[in-house]
């Protein structure tokens, strides 16, 4: 096997798999969604509330304390 | 510590929202006498025949592209990202030493490094290589300021409170990677002066790769350089503030993730487009036209998600020139992510490379959308960071009219320029002969020339308006109070 | 796993970065070693081009004229044969520029003359009615920079292993040597001689004088260059 047939095999099993995994992350989020496990949309509400002494969204659970 | 509230700290963010506006002016200035003098070759001695080697074209060119990407663009990615940063992760810079001293060498770095390109771009010093011209010293600094900035993203991010980033942060850090990434590669030089034993200029390099791989490289930085500087990080700003100034959550924040990784997934295949019909091989040229296409799609998808946000909200379009400014801004990314993927099909491409098409699309991406991106930005900041009203909405209205006129000048003229001189140049007559001399071809392009170098200086006077609007702002417009920042920007008459 | 990723950071970079730099790996790298063989009749830069190649550069011509011919009749016809990879062998960096305000340049030497240029760069407009090009009339008075190009001589003959002091194979099946001089001094020696041969040709005093008196100005370094371009 030569260098450009190895690269045209690597070219096209990564772009193939990387085409899966993107596919794969979109029925992640609306299925996640549909189902409740998840809500995507409330991360937008990140950006509008979003004044220091504003509840964060999702807070981070070891860093109760503030410093 | 005072015993008071903890306050999100600006003064980054402020200093890089100065060198915006600044470098913004010089850049554009830069560019306004240059498209003068292609238009008027005169102009190339306007400082005396004693400067003209200073003065002319081909010493301020770079000079031009540089100080807007890496002035004006850059000082405004940085400054959004100061305000930005801080509040989607709801920790403020004052609350860690070590951040805000990184923050503050951060931009006292940069400074050094700006003086230091002015001045060897102005002496010639040069690799020869499009936006990456400058010698190697200075490509150490940049290098150390990119990594400052690393730091601050990540320590900010280290010690944040919301869990999940926000959709801006994953641009930034796709900005910083990315071009992180592609400056090494590209500026990967040897210094003559210590291969040689101590001989000639010390800041003389050559680089590592030759002729065709050279100019792989090259348009492999080229163009994702474009990416990562002219897009990402202005899709981080447009997601951010669109939402924040109209009060509208992003219409779907699942598009803005799928657009999010489809564009780092196709874009850095896109760059294989400059190279068409030159000497790389043939399947990568096509690969470059192809994926350039495929681009439209996560590029659309942020643009229709951005516009969708608006819905139901559009006499707030009416109402505000702020958002005026960002629902063109993404109206001409949506142009231009269309533009460029037509540029990219090969039989075009054939007419349009080498051309003043080029040169058109490359403007209305960046007056258009990045530069219209980031002076709403600014504006946006401006009353959060100084505590004042925006100076003057009606000012605001003069600036976005005249800058609008501007781009579409500038546009318009440089399409039939730079398709009438492709096409001259292919011309043949009836026994096969070229049909026109080169300087037939230059010759009927000076119409075009001025109209353009109007439409470049409409789009300075508009800056200029910008810089007097901040500065009035900054300095005399009326206080607001806290309540008054919540979405809408409170602006003086 | 996607969540997994969107909460942490670093591994979130990591996933940008390998997405990122796929194209990169798989587009450039496994043609570098092709695509940096010499064609030939390609020879290496003297060290007299090589100083008018970095008054090219310093003067950003790349900026306006390409280097770069493109497989079109209409191109061809007017410029020469299309460009093939291994004729920039030896070109760090490349130039081929991005930007035709005016025309290419890849063989002007084929059709161009040290007289023709000397005329062209002090006032274009005098060669060619209509030209937008300003004038450099510094390349007259400012001193090539032999120094600098010696060093990148000695640099890509060491480092990249440019053939200087080889036999290269000519086109026509002849033979021909690019000398990379052996000290500081002689590299000056031999640039002043082939600057000699192009002074010979021009016309304006205060470069001849220059010359005789052992100073080479950029011009004709320049010139050089560009009448090494075929």
């Amino acid at each position: 096997m030569d260098i450009g047939t190895i690269q045209a095999y690597a070219y096209f099993i990564f772009t193939a798999f990387l085409v899966v995994v993107l596919y794969a992350y979109i029925y992640h989020l609306y299925s996640s969604q549909r189902k409740g496990k998840r809500d995507y949309e409330k991360y937008s509400n990140i950006a509008l509330h979003d004044e220091i002494t504003d509840q964060p969204v999702e807070e981070i659970s070891k860093n109760d304390e503030i410093k | 510590m005072e015993n008071r509230p903890l306050e999100y700290d600006y003064t980054v963010a402020k200093w890089f929202m100065l060198t915006t506006v600044v470098l913004g002016i010089v850049g554009m200035l830069v560019g306004v006498i240059l498209a003068w003098e292609m238009a008027f070759p005169a102009v190339n001695t306007f400082a005396g025949s004693g400067l003209a080697e200073y003065t002319n074209f081909s010493r301020l060119r770079p000079l031009h592209t540089d100080a807007v990407i890496f002035g004006f663009t850059l000082s405004g990615i940085w400054a959004t990202w100061y305000y930005i940063g801080q509040r989607v992760l709801k920790v403020s810079m004052a609350e860690s030493k070590f951040l805000m001293f990184m923050g503050k060498l951060h931009f006292g770095l940069y400074l050094l490094v700006v003086v230091a390109v002015v001045v060897s771009l102005l002496l010639g010093i040069s690799t020869g290589k499009e936006y990456a011209e400058f010698e190697w010293p200075i490509d150490i600094a940049v290098v150390v300021v990119w990594v400052i900035w690393g730091m601050s993203i990540f320590g900010l991010i280290g010690i944040r409170r919301e869990k999940s980033l926000y959709i801006s942060i994953w641009y930034y850090i796709a900005t910083f990677l990315g071009i992180a990434m592609l400056y090494l590669f590209n500026n990967m030089e040897i210094p003559t002066y210590f291969a040689s034993g101590g001989i000639g200029a010390w800041y003389h390099s050559v680089s590592m790769y030759s002729g065709t791989n050279d100019a792989l490289v090259q348009w492999w930085y080229g163009h994702n350089a474009v990416a990562f500087g002219f897009t990402v990080p202005i899709v981080a700003m447009i997601y951010y503030f669109l939402p924040k100034e109209s009060g509208q959550a992003v219409y779907s924040y699942k598009l803005s993730l799928l657009a999010f990784w489809g564009l780092m997934f196709v874009y850095l295949w896109a760059g294989g487009h400059h190279l068409i019909y030159s000497t790389v091989p043939d399947w990568m040229q096509t690969m470059g036209s192809v994926f350039s296409v495929v681009l439209i799609l996560p590029s659309w998808g942020s643009a229709i998600n951005m516009l969708l946000t608006m819905k139901g909200e559009w006499q707030q379009v009416a109402a505000s020139p702020l958002i005026k400014f960002m629902v063109l801004a993404s109206t001409f990314y949506m142009f231009s992510t269309l533009e460029g993927p037509i540029q990219a099909i090969k039989s075009v491409n054939a007419l349009a490379h080498f051309t003043d098409w080029i040169v058109g699309h490359v403007h209305d991406g960046v007056l258009g959308w990045v530069a219209f991106m980031i002076m709403a930005a600014l504006f946006h900041m401006a009353p959060r960071v100084f505590k004042r009203e925006i100076y003057s909405k009606s000012l605001m209205n003069t600036q976005f009219w005249i800058q609008t006129l501007g781009v579409v000048l500038y546009f318009t003229s440089m399409w039939i320029a730079g398709i009438t001189q492709g096409m001259m140049w292919r011309a043949h007559d009836e026994f096969g002969n070229l049909a026109y001399s080169f300087i037939d071809t230059v010759a009927v392009l000076h119409p075009y020339f001025t109209i353009r170098a109007v439409g470049g200086t409409l789009y300075l006077v508009g800056m200029f308006l910008f810089a007097f609007n901040m500065y009035k702002t900054m300095t005399s417009a009326r206080r607001v109070e806290e309540s008054e920042l919540q979405n809408a920007s409170p602006m003086g008459a | 796993m996607f969540h997994w990723l969107e909460k942490r950071p670093f591994f979130f970079a990591v996933a940008v970065f390998v997405v990122i730099s796929f194209a990169g790996l798989i587009e450039i790298l496994p043609n570098f070693a092709q695509a940096s063989q010499p064609l030939v009749g390609t020879k290496p830069y003297s060290t007299l081009e090589l100083a008018g190649r970095h008054v090219y550069i310093k003067n950003d011509c790349n900026g306006c004229h390409s280097q770069l011919i493109r497989p079109f009749k209409a191109e061809t016809d007017r410029y020469g044969h299309y460009s093939l990879s291994g004729e920039y062998a030896y070109d760090r960096p490349f130039l081929w520029g991005s930007k035709r305000t005016g025309p290419d340049l890849m063989r002007v030497g084929n059709y161009r003359t040290t007289d023709w240029h000397e005329n062209h760069m002090k006032d274009p407009v005098g060669v060619v009615p209509g030209s937008i090009m300003p004038a450099y009339p510094w390349m007259f008075k400012n001193t090539a920079d032999i120094d600098t190009a010696y060093a990148e001589q000695i640099t890509v003959n060491k480092v990249f292993k440019t053939p200087y002091n080889q036999e290269i194979p000519m086109a026509d099946g002849s033979k021909a040597t690019v000398k990379l001089a052996a000290t500081l001094d002689e590299a000056h020696a031999d640039a002043l001689e082939e600057a000699k041969a192009i002074a010979a040709d021009m016309k304006d005093q205060d470069v001849k004088d220059a010359v005789a008196a052992g100073q080479i100005p950029e011009i004709v370094a320049l010139i050089a260059y560009m009448n090494s371009m075929k």
